[in-house]
């Protein structure tokens, strides 16, 4: 029989390709809450692949702990084009670097052409993920990787600083590498969250993507962020809560993976504006009273009218200039905005539910991440946030979370009037 | 040829628009390959992008295509550059 084959073992998770008579055969299995079992069938001829359900694996979930090293078997040459995108990441990279050219070459091509796509699909892909992700070994120290774009638009760049390596004489590199270690520092020391898959995920950052690039995203895998244009927007590394948003979007697509639209796209902006700005908190030792609950404050050049990007305080308030505009967000569903651009206004409404965490951190005082933070946290990571979720369903989950977590008190009763001052309904 | 590009999304989350009419300028026949390209290149409905990503519509003499960072065509990425900084 024709075969090659390659078997990964990461903890408990067992990940199996095996090329038999011309069919590619997928298996993933992991102890956590989903197995991903499947035989696509690779088409040769369109490239794409066809997935059908495998009858004979579900007992292979469990392969013994100790299996920690990959095993790597060989057998046959057989030509291939790509591979399907079931196959997990970290086994087509283990695939990519087989002796065997049956194997790391289409491994290679899958990793080349699929980049993007997969990225795509782990942003739309609720579950599959996060079992791969939690396989990994946990670690209490990050492990920071930054890369230099050199002002093209091709990622991930050049590898420019790893972790432990002292800083060096690109303030930009430094500021990442930074920000990266004080969102790491939140999440852990706080959530008890080990990176932002909660199974010690590498972080990884590009800066100087671009040429007076005027803005920073997460692309599903890493944070980009572009110079700025000098005109409105300086260095996008410059505000820890921007690195902090960043990292967030990474947070919530192994969680509760929002839809990037409308209002559950308001409430994935909203939770990145949240983390970022307790991320800067943390960092500073600030108090709800003695933060400024301003989002990318160092972000606009001298010639801006305005003193940040989005104020949590104020929605609506943060910048009023010749160029820019006036900040269109809302503080309140009653001027909640219909539109189709920007996804559908995620960075316009996502004012009003910033304004109910802002309203109910400074009523109760003291550190925000503590008790409103905590809160969040767990309705970003309890699992019962829907991926199209609304402002009231989030709402209700807060109110939810907040009795479980400190019994029916103040923290319940700040959030009840919070989501009321917003006209957020949560009865 | 009359070319517009509209950027939504971002971190800011502003929209900018711009347009630019290639007629009469020295670089239209360079800006017209272009934006053929871009067009060949551009997808019908917006692609769902990536968090905070820009997205990008292009409108060329009334068929317009879209496209998203970080996704973009070497046409599309350097149309759009033109078009923003030199359109109105």
């Amino acid at each position: 029989m024709m075969r090659s084959s390659v078997t990964e073992r990461r903890g408990d998770a067992v990940s199996r390709i095996t090329m038999r008579d011309g069919r590619c055969h997928a298996l993933y299995a992991g102890n956590h809450s989903i197995s991903v079992i499947a035989t696509p069938r690779h088409d040769t001829t369109t490239g794409r692949c066809h997935i059908a359900p495998m009858d004979d694996s579900r007992t292979r979930n469990r392969p013994p702990a100790a299996a920690h090293a990959p095993r790597i078997t060989s057998h046959h040459t057989h030509h291939h084009g790509v591979f399907c995108t079931i196959v997990p990441p970290h086994v087509l990279d283990r695939l990519a670097r087989a002796d065997d050219p049956a194997l790391h070459e289409p491994a290679r091509r899958t990793l080349e052409r699929d980049a993007l796509q997969r990225t795509r699909r782990r942003i739309t892909t609720v579950r599959g993920i996060r079992a791969t992700a939690a396989d990994r070994e946990a670690t209490d120290q990050p492990q920071r990787t930054i890369y230099d774009a050199g002002n093209r638009e091709e990622l991930p760049g050049e590898k420019v600083r790893g972790e432990g390596d002292d800083p060096g004489q690109d303030a930009s590199v430094n500021r990442a590498y930074a920000g990266l270690g004080a969102t790491f520092d939140l999440y852990l020391k706080v959530y008890g969250r080990r990176s932002i898959d909660g199974g010690g995920l590498p972080l990884d950052a590009t800066v100087h993507y671009g040429q007076d690039y005027g803005n920073a995203f997460w692309d599903g895998e890493r944070m980009v962020f572009g110079d700025g244009d000098g005109e409105v927007f300086r260095d996008f590394t410059l505000p820890l809560d921007v690195i902090g948003h960043e990292l967030t979007h990474g947070v919530t697509q192994y969680t509760a993976n929002l839809e990037y639209f409308s209002q559950p796209g308001a409430l994935n902006e909203s939770v990145s504006d949240v983390f970022g700005a307790l991320i800067k908190q943390h960092s500073l030792g600030q108090t709800a009273d003695q933060a400024d609950w301003l989002i990318g404050a160092e972000l606009l050049t001298d010639r801006v009218t305005g003193e940040a990007l989005r104020s949590m305080k104020a929605p609506g308030t943060a910048y009023d200039d010749d160029v820019l505009g006036k900040d269109p967000q809302p503080a309140t569903m009653d001027d909640y905005v219909d539109t189709s651009d920007d996804n559908g206004g995620v960075h316009i409404n996502s004012g009003i539910p910033n304004h109910a965490f802002y309203l109910a951190a400074t009523d109760l005082g003291g550190y925000a991440w503590e008790r409103a933070g905590q809160i969040w946290y767990d309705v970003l990571t309890g699992g019962e946030l829907a991926a199209d979720a609304n402002f009231t369903d989030f709402a209700r989950l807060t109110l939810a979370a907040a009795e479980s977590r400190f019994g029916a008190g103040d923290e319940q009763r700040a959030l009840q009037k919070a989501w009321s001052r917003v006209g957020v309904e949560t009865a | 040829m009359r070319i517009t590009v509209t950027r939504t999304g971002g971190f800011a989350g502003i929209t900018r628009r711009a347009g630019l009419d290639s007629t009469g300028r020295a670089d239209a026949p360079h800006l017209e390959e272009l934006a053929r390209a871009a067009l060949a290149d551009g997808a019908p409905d917006r692609p769902a992008g990536v968090p905070d990503g820009f997205q990008y519509g292009i409108e060329v003499d009334g068929a317009t295509v879209y496209c998203a960072d970080p996704r973009l065509s070497a046409a599309q990425r350097e149309l759009i550059r033109t078009v923003l900084r030199e359109g109105a």
